[in-house]
């Protein structure tokens, strides 16, 4: 991507800034002090320090670390993780089970008013808006009484500006008759707690402890345990993952399917011991980012993240690239599953047949997407007319029965089954569900994917802007392995540019690395993570929850901002005093610690005399206890990065 | 010699450290803000399909290449709302046709850029950046700002979401701000500590975003407790809406705001496209009515431009959608605009008029547009605004 520098720097700016990048390439060479790798490579390969590990680095040395963190397998699963995520039951099901057992549920039945559409066209209802007093009420005379009232009490109140006063009050009168016929049938069909419950009950229910809701609840019949379920306030429950996950289950199946995702995410960023698989994981699906409010892909997520993204991710870039282009939830988030060839031989539908009969064709959204995010990146070469071929080349990779199986289906009749040129092959014709493998084939060995792919992990892993000489060094071991990315990791990790101080704090965290950091650092018990989820989203990073299919940018500028500051000085004060719930957090072995040495365990180094001159300045008004130096520290610029 | 403005800033910081800032700052703050001129940029993310929002009714190749989505004429079930015989607004902008009635909105039709780029992403950062076909660093409205003095608002340009958009980064004061009543340092105990943090740490680009978001923490502060609903009925929907009543709000509290920029997802429909735009229109309209009626007279000295990255293909496609184009529509409204018109020149629908064959093409680069907003409205140069770019003909798009 071609770059131009501000443009309106003052001079004497754009001249540090030269410096400083002369500089920083310098300091790619400079190598980083043993304690420093440490610290370094924690900070890169995992989702913070945990207290502990950089013992356990240490002991190890850093390259046999790293090796082992590289080969999973080879690592020990942390037990607490594995009671962690036992609850989650939908993350072990098939995609048809999953669809089975969590569609949507029914909703209530609501009584609907008789819409004033249904009585004045929509041009005269369009006109009812814009016009004047006395056109109102020439549109209006004609009309019944109780059809003006309808009518009336469905408009804006400019609009009974100058209606004769009968007329308002009819309005007002059907109005309110109307909102308490809506709120009967809505109390009957969704009792509030007040109708289920006594006042006891409720406050117990709304404000209780733990204990208290959960005698309560246990204390219900089944289906007035459902309705108080359904009812309840989420927040009356956010301590409470089983009786929360009942809940959901009780008001919108789908939400569980999500919040397990969400929950797996987050429980194994905290405690797997398998860090860099995590890490990458991460980095895949934001890679191949699909987005979770798309329909059926709420549902679909779970095993696209299961079946497609983690089995590769020290694997073959090509089978990963191949497995995401044959996901249902691929398929159907980028609109691939609806693209099909061009019927010339078709007359076109009628004009009359407005909204009816479509002409079918292409889509072109996920061959530009595939080619622009997935492989090449968006300078690797490609023309819209590679764009419209390789869409040709996929239509008919399709999905068979999107809402109840949702398994990928190469439908021949929606195939363009004629000859398509793409980057300067030519796939003949009559290739059929081969022509998107061979699709797939070309751009995983085009020379534009390797670098593509070495560059975005080397801004992952090493700098916002890596050294050109690593990425070079990187896209020939990706050309040289046919794209293995275990090997491709190796060359990174093992360069001297990693570990150098070019690459030191480098790197600002995500809200997502922020706020787990932050949880590992303290070493704290995490018993639900939705209220963390909620936490990461506010700070501008929804997981699973992004609508573009560029997934979250890998380099900083987008989280440093005045809203994103803020959010990560509140985000530390909630959690230091216990306000995040689900989050235990035990501060007591910073008592009687002194400044320095709060931040030096929770930064994993010597914190700047900068940092403690301020802290000491600050402490020198009021009492320092353990909680407010560690709200300290978690908020300054020192713990944003990495 | 110090100016109003600057003693406004500088008094409801100091208030905001004393609790609610007095109530004649509010009104003297109130007043003072009244003769600022203020240019808001929306963003529509996603492509909007501009030939349905803006419906060329008077082409019959427009019919032709929709055949399902068309938006039907005026007259017709649910058609479009006709602006002049040949425009006309989609039929869930209904909330807007007063505005053009009493002359405060602008069409410019075939707008855009003329960068044949067709990725949603770099499209944006190109549009975003001002520069058609390379990427700043900074955006068109942060450098349409007149360099920042002692004597700048630390609340001059704000962008509501959570994220700083391109349109507004640069180096001439911006901020983000996703909630107003969240904007505060929840623990006021370590407040001073963690700004003492910020100010001094030698990490430059966290100093900077530090100083800027500690100042404004004070500025919006100082208005934060005062009630605030907003008036004329205005009654805003929706992530557009909900962006718009805080700038809204932060131009009321009149702390200085010269900026603003709001944004809205969701406008790429490759498929099933007429009952998505339409609710999302409906957002739209009632988002952008809320904000003028809220305004109310301030209106006069204020001028919103809506913009989106590229438009969508003349040609439906197999699914009820359309693909990535090239033309669209651009909306230009407030009190300083020469309204009721459709500005540009509509270059047709037919094969050959089509850019690369299948798009409409653009007639009026969008810098043409933004460019008289910032010159005739921030009295800002052209070529510092969009560097190299000279302007086409001019539209006289605002009154002089």
């Amino acid at each position: 991507m071609k770059r131009l520098g501000c443009l309106l720097s003052v001079p004497l700016l754009l001249v540090v800034a030269v410096a400083f990048a002369g500089n920083a390439t310098g300091r790619f060479d400079q190598k980083l002090s043993a304690d420093k790798q440490i610290v370094h490579v924690l900070n890169r390969l995992t989702f913070g320090p945990r207290p502990g590990d950089a013992e356990q680095v240490r002991r190890l040395g850093v390259q046999k670390w790293i090796d082992l963190q590289l080969h999973p397998e080879r690592v020990q699963e942390n037990p607490v993780l594995e009671s962690k995520l036992r609850p989650l039951e939908t993350l072990k099901l098939a995609m048809w089970q999953i669809q089975e057992k969590y569609s949507p549920a029914t909703p209530g039945r609501v009584i609907r008013p008789p819409a004033a559409q249904s009585i004045l066209t929509p041009q005269q209802f369009g006109r009812l808006m814009n016009c004047s007093v006395e056109d109102r009420r020439t549109l209006l005379t004609p009309l019944r009484p109780e059809d003006r009232r309808v009518v009336l009490a469905n408009v804006p109140p400019q609009v009974l500006e100058g209606l004769p006063e009968d007329w308002v009050q009819e309005a007002a009168k059907a109005r309110q008759a109307e909102q308490e016929a809506r709120q009967k049938e809505f109390r009957r069909l969704m009792p509030p707690l007040t109708d289920l419950l006594s006042p006891e009950e409720v406050r117990a229910a709304q404000r209780g402890t733990r204990e208290e809701k959960m005698a309560l609840l246990n204390s219900l019949d089944p289906e007035k345990r459902r309705q108080v379920l359904r009812v309840l306030p989420s927040e009356a429950l956010s301590d409470l993952p089983d009786l929360r996950r009942e809940a959901m289950a009780v008001r919108q199946p789908q939400e569980l399917v999500n919040s397990d995702l969400i929950e797996n995410k987050l429980y194994r960023a905290i405690y797997s011991n398998r860090q860099l698989e995590e890490v990458l994981a991460d980095f895949w699906m934001n890679h191949f980012n699909v987005f979770n409010g798309k329909g059926q892909d709420r549902v679909l997520l779970t095993s696209f993240e299961r079946d497609a993204i983690r089995p590769h991710v020290f694997g073959h870039f090509k089978d990963m690239l191949l497995a995401t282009a044959r996901h249902p939830a691929m398929l159907f988030y980028l609109d691939n599953w609806q693209s099909q060839a061009p019927r010339d031989d078709l007359p076109p539908p009628p004009a009359a047949a407005v909204g009816a009969l479509r002409r079918p064709g292409i889509n072109e959204n996920y061959g530009r997407e595939l080619m622009e995010l997935h492989t090449m990146g968006v300078d690797g070469g490609y023309t819209q007319a590679d764009v419209i071929a390789v869409a040709r080349a996929f239509t008919g990779w399709t999905i068979f029965d999107l809402n109840k199986y949702a398994e990928f289906w190469f439908n021949p009749g929606m195939h363009d089954r004629k000859e398509k040129v793409v980057l300067g092959h030519r796939i003949p014709a009559g290739g059929g569900e081969g022509d998107g493998l061979e699709v797939i084939d070309i751009l995983a060995h085009h020379p534009s994917t390797a670098k593509f792919i070495s560059k975005k992990l080397a801004q992952r892993f090493v700098a916002d802007d890596p050294p050109q000489r690593l990425v070079d060094r990187m896209t020939e071991t990706f050309t040289n392995t046919d794209g293995d990315l275990r090997a491709v990791l190796q060359t990174m990790f093992g360069s001297p540019e990693f570990l150098s101080e070019g690459a030191w704090r480098s790197k600002l965290k995500s809200p997502l690395e922020v706020v787990v950091g932050a949880v590992r650092a303290l070493n704290a018990d995490v018993t639900d993570t939705s209220v963390l989820a909620q936490e990461i989203a506010s700070l501008g990073q929804p997981l699973y929850g992004k609508v573009e299919p560029t997934g979250y940018p890998n380099t900083g500028e987008l989280w440093a901002n005045t809203a994103g500051i803020l959010g990560r000085v509140n985000f530390a004060t909630a959690l230091t005093s216990g306000q995040v719930a689900g989050v235990r957090a035990d501060l007591s072995r910073f008592n009687f610690k002194p400044p320095s040495a709060v931040a030096g365990e929770l930064l994993g180094m010597a914190p700047s005399s900068a940092m403690l001159a301020a802290i000491e300045k600050g402490i020198q008004r009021q009492e320092a206890t353990p909680s407010m130096l560690v709200t300290v520290v978690m908020s300054s610029p020192d713990f944003q990065r990495r | 010699m110090i100016t109003r403005r600057y003693f406004l800033r500088a008094s409801a910081i100091a208030a905001a450290g004393f609790g609610a800032a007095p109530s004649w700052l509010l009104r003297a703050a109130a007043q003072g803000e009244s003769k600022w001129k203020i240019l808001v940029a929306v963003f529509q993310r996603g492509a909007a399909d501009g030939l349905n929002i803006v419906v060329p009714f008077f082409e019959k190749r427009y019919f032709e290449l929709r055949p399902s989505i068309a938006v039907p004429a005026p007259g017709k079930n649910n058609g479009a709302i006709d602006l002049d015989g040949r425009f006309g607004l989609h039929p869930s902008l209904q909330l807007l046709k007063p505005f053009w009635d009493s002359g405060l909105l602008a069409i410019v039709h075939a707008s855009g850029s003329p960068d044949p780029n067709r990725s949603h992403f770099e499209a944006q950062d190109y549009m975003e950046s001002g520069t058609p076909g390379t990427v700043a660093e900074d955006g068109w409205l942060n450098r349409a700002l007149p360099p920042a003095t002692p004597n700048t608002s630390p609340v001059r340009a704000i962008a509501a979401g959570a994220k700083m958009p391109r349109t507004l980064r640069g180096n001439r004061g911006a901020v983000v701000v996703n909630d107003l009543e969240q904007f505060k340092v929840r623990n006021p105990n370590v407040a001073a500590i963690i700004e003492d943090l910020y100010a001094t740490t030698t990490d430059a680009q966290l100093m900077a975003q530090g100083k800027g978001t500690f100042e404004a923490v004070k500025m919006i502060q100082s208005i934060e407790r005062r009630p605030y609903s907003p008036v004329n009925g205005a009654q805003y929907s929706g992530e557009l809406g909900r962006g718009l009543q805080q700038i809204a709000r932060l131009i009321k509290g009149g702390v200085g705001v010269e900026a603003a920029f709001a944004d809205v997802d969701g406008w790429d429909h490759h498929t099933n496209e007429t009952p998505q735009l339409t609710g999302l229109l409906q957002q739209f309209g009632a988002s952008l009515s809320a904000f003028v009626h809220d305004m109310g007279d301030r209106m006069e000295d204020i001028v919103l431009v809506t913009m989106s990255e590229f438009g969508r293909t003349v040609q439906e496609d197999g699914n009820g959608g359309t693909d990535h184009g090239h033309g669209n529509v651009m909306m230009v409204l407030g009190g300083p605009v020469r309204g009721g018109k459709v500005y540009g020149r509509w270059p047709g629908l037919e094969p050959e008029q089509l850019f690369e064959g299948r798009d409409l093409a653009v007639t009026t680069d969008f810098r043409d547009v933004l460019g008289e907003l910032v010159s005739h409205h921030f009295g800002q140069k052209i070529d510092r605004v969009f560097p190299g770019y000279s302007p086409g003909e001019p539209l006289r798009l605002l009154k002089s």
